[in-house]
């Protein structure tokens, strides 16, 4: 233990000298979140108030008076008056108008004998701000014919009403939010432990090699074994780490940010507590000796950084394909699942920030995980030890 | 003390062609047997590519021989022991330093891991810096150190320990003539020391400064290995470099 202690001191000193470590492995991770949050709730903000104040230039034709009225109501609607049809998907593409309202020549009529009618609308589904506010005058005028019709037929407003719907919530906020984003937060710092653990085992492995120190670490009288899990505890540790400040930078930034709904911020106060984030921690452990282990057996016949990140580049795959279709809805942590790596964390953490988590299941994914850990870490000495790739 | 008896290493290169895969296999090494012995020192010579490396790389224990012994200080390399490493200070091309640790924490880190007492580590340390003047670099990043300064730390930590084999392989190789000169003086004094000493070198003039027996191998086998006493006898050509020249040519 004492030769790995030396070792894991001299690569944690060698790699924490190195300014792309430090900005890589903590300052990024501690930043990322919440300039992510405070980003996008600015960002919305911003592009909500800028929609909000452009104006809209609405064609119509055959437009009833009260309807007139109705889109005049907000003063940032332009109007374009046409007596008859035209080619308004050209008059779209060529930007005099936005979208087109038609109404049928015989209008008042329908309206007076009380028969339905049928408005053409002509829009560029990818106008989100258009389309919305057009669809709120729409509805707004078909509720106010509604009402009057209703008015004129004599009917009490309560028959027309047959029912009113009432939703009870039986799931706490906590497990609401917690299945829904539960899936996003392992999505960000398994990758981040992701990035840490490449940068690290490729600069302990690969960049010994470049730097032509490999043949003195072999040549100290220390086991390659010992030599390889203090390298891979060194990685790990640089990829636990920044995961770990992730969630701090997270759980700081929902506390600091100001925009954020109380509700929200009540879950996910409530989703992150104690217990929470030592059970997740509990499972990065293994997980990132896991990757480590892996990247390090990847890399170990690379000769160059170049070449050792082609080589473990594609691996990110195996990564995001199981965190992506964790936080798919339909997908949830079963017997059926528990077993498979990267996959039952992202279903686990979720499951755990909801307060569901079944404990058999957690220990489950616990062994499993140091399972695979030990698996990739002795692979990892077996390439290692391999003579041809090491001394390459 | 080196016994080295029919040492043999292969190295097997597989290359893919289609769906077909070629294996070859190479010597770098094949069936060499020499001794070194305390308190002389032993040159081993050849051209690039000749298997010197690969000879020195596994009495150093780095790598396995395909078959064959080599004993070092009474410990068989085959049994792959850490004690023998302890006993072996092995300095080569490829030996680099840690370039983010400065002189002071890499002899400590060497110091830890050879479980040198502490205080004499520090004696062995000031000894060392004072020898070969590394104290007014003391505390620079190896990165940030010149050729010499670098070559100056690599000995100092191959000698921590005190070996009793030391394997040299080009110490002096790219260095000024003071800073040679130091180092030089550093393998006499191990001679000196009865340590038993491999010393390496293309500039003949150092050999023929240090040097007590000789081995020169080449494409992996050895074509002499007598005292340096005796090839200077037998000499034909008028120089050491022309007389080496003679014996690859030959072989």
């Amino acid at each position: 233990m004492r030769e790995i202690f030396i070792i894991i001191k001299k690569e944690l000193s060698e790699l924490l000298r190195d300014k792309k470590t430090i900005i890589n492995s903590i300052v990024l991770p501690t930043l990322l979140v919440p300039i992510l949050i405070f980003g996008t709730i600015k960002v919305t903000q911003v592009i909500e108030e800028k929609e909000q104040q452009k104006t809209i230039q609405i064609g119509l034709v055959n437009a009833p008076e009260n309807f007139l009225q109705l889109v005049k109501k907000d003063s940032l609607n332009t109007i374009s008056t046409f007596s008859k049809t035209e080619d308004f998907k050209g008059l779209i593409d060529k930007k005099t108008i936005q979208t087109a309202i038609i109404f049928p020549d015989n209008w008042n009529q329908q309206m007076d004998s009380l028969t339905t009618s049928s408005v053409q609308i002509y829009r560029n589904g990818t106008k989100d701000n258009i389309n919305h506010r057009v669809t709120q005058i729409i509805d707004s005028y078909n509720s106010q014919l509604k009402e009057i019709r209703i008015a004129q037929l004599h009917i009490p407003i309560q028959k027309m009403t047959p029912f009113n719907t009432n939703y009870i919530e039986v799931g706490e906020q906590k497990e609401l939010i917690g299945k829904r984003i539960g899936g996003f937060i392992p999505y960000l710092f398994i990758l981040t432990m992701w990035g840490g653990c490449l940068l690290a085992a490729i600069d302990l492995v690969t960049g010994e090699k470049e730097r032509k120190t490999i043949e003195t670490t072999l040549s100290l009288p220390i086991s390659k074994f010992k030599i390889l899990l203090g390298k891979a505890i060194v990685a790990s540790l640089l990829g636990f780490i920044p995961a770990v400040l992730n969630l701090f930078g997270l759980i700081v930034g929902l506390k600091l940010i100001h925009g954020i709904p109380d509700s929200f911020k009540l879950a996910i106060n409530e989703m992150l507590n104690f217990e929470a984030v030592a059970l997740i921690l509990l499972l990065l452990i293994p997980f990132s000796l896991f990757l480590s282990g892996f990247i390090i057996a990847l890399v170990a016949g690379a000769s160059t950084f170049k070449e050792a990140q082609s080589k473990a580049t594609p691996l990110i795959m195996l990564i995001i394909i199981p965190l992506v279709l964790a936080m798919m809805p339909g997908i949830e942590l079963s017997w059926s699942t528990v077993l498979i790596p990267v996959l039952n964390i992202g279903l686990g953490v979720k499951e755990i920030m909801a307060g569901t988590i079944d404990m058999m299941q957690y220990v489950v994914i616990l062994l499993s995980l140091i399972a695979f850990a030990v698996g990739t870490i002795y692979f990892s000495y077996k390439k290692f030890s391999d003579e041809n790739a090491i001394l390459k | 003390m080196i016994k080295i008896e029919n040492l043999t290493k292969s190295f097997t290169t597989s290359t893919r062609k289609g769906f077909k895969t070629n294996t070859t296999t190479v010597n770098a090494v094949n069936n060499i047997s020499f001794n070194c012995t305390p308190g002389r020192i032993f040159s081993l010579l050849g051209p690039n590519g000749a298997g010197k490396t690969t000879t020195l790389r596994i009495i150093a224990g780095i790598i396995n021989p395909t078959s064959g012994t080599a004993i070092v200080d009474n410990y068989n390399i085959s049994q792959g022991s850490n004690e023998l490493k302890k006993r072996i200070g092995f300095l080569t091309g490829s030996t680099g330093l840690y370039e983010r640790l400065n002189p002071d924490e890499t002899l400590d880190f060497f110091g830890k891991i050879y479980r040198i007492p502490e205080e004499k580590l520090k004696e062995r340390k000031a000894y060392l810096f004072d020898k070969l003047g590394i104290n007014e670099f003391r505390k620079k990043r190896v990165g940030q150190m010149s050729t010499g300064m670098k070559q100056k730390v690599s000995i100092a930590r191959t000698l921590i320990h005190d070996p009793e084999v030391l394997i040299f392989d080009e110490p002096t190789s790219g260095l000024d003539v003071i800073t040679a000169d130091s180092i030089i003086d550093l393998i006499r004094e191990s001679k000196e020391n009865n340590k038993t000493v491999i010393f390496s070198s293309h500039i003949m003039s150092e050999v023929d400064l240090l040097c007590d027996d000789l081995a020169i191998i080449n494409k992996g086998s050895i074509i002499y290995n007598s005292s340096f006493k005796d090839f200077k006898n037998e000499m034909k050509a008028d120089n050491l470099t022309q007389e080496f020249i003679n014996r690859v040519k030959e072989a």
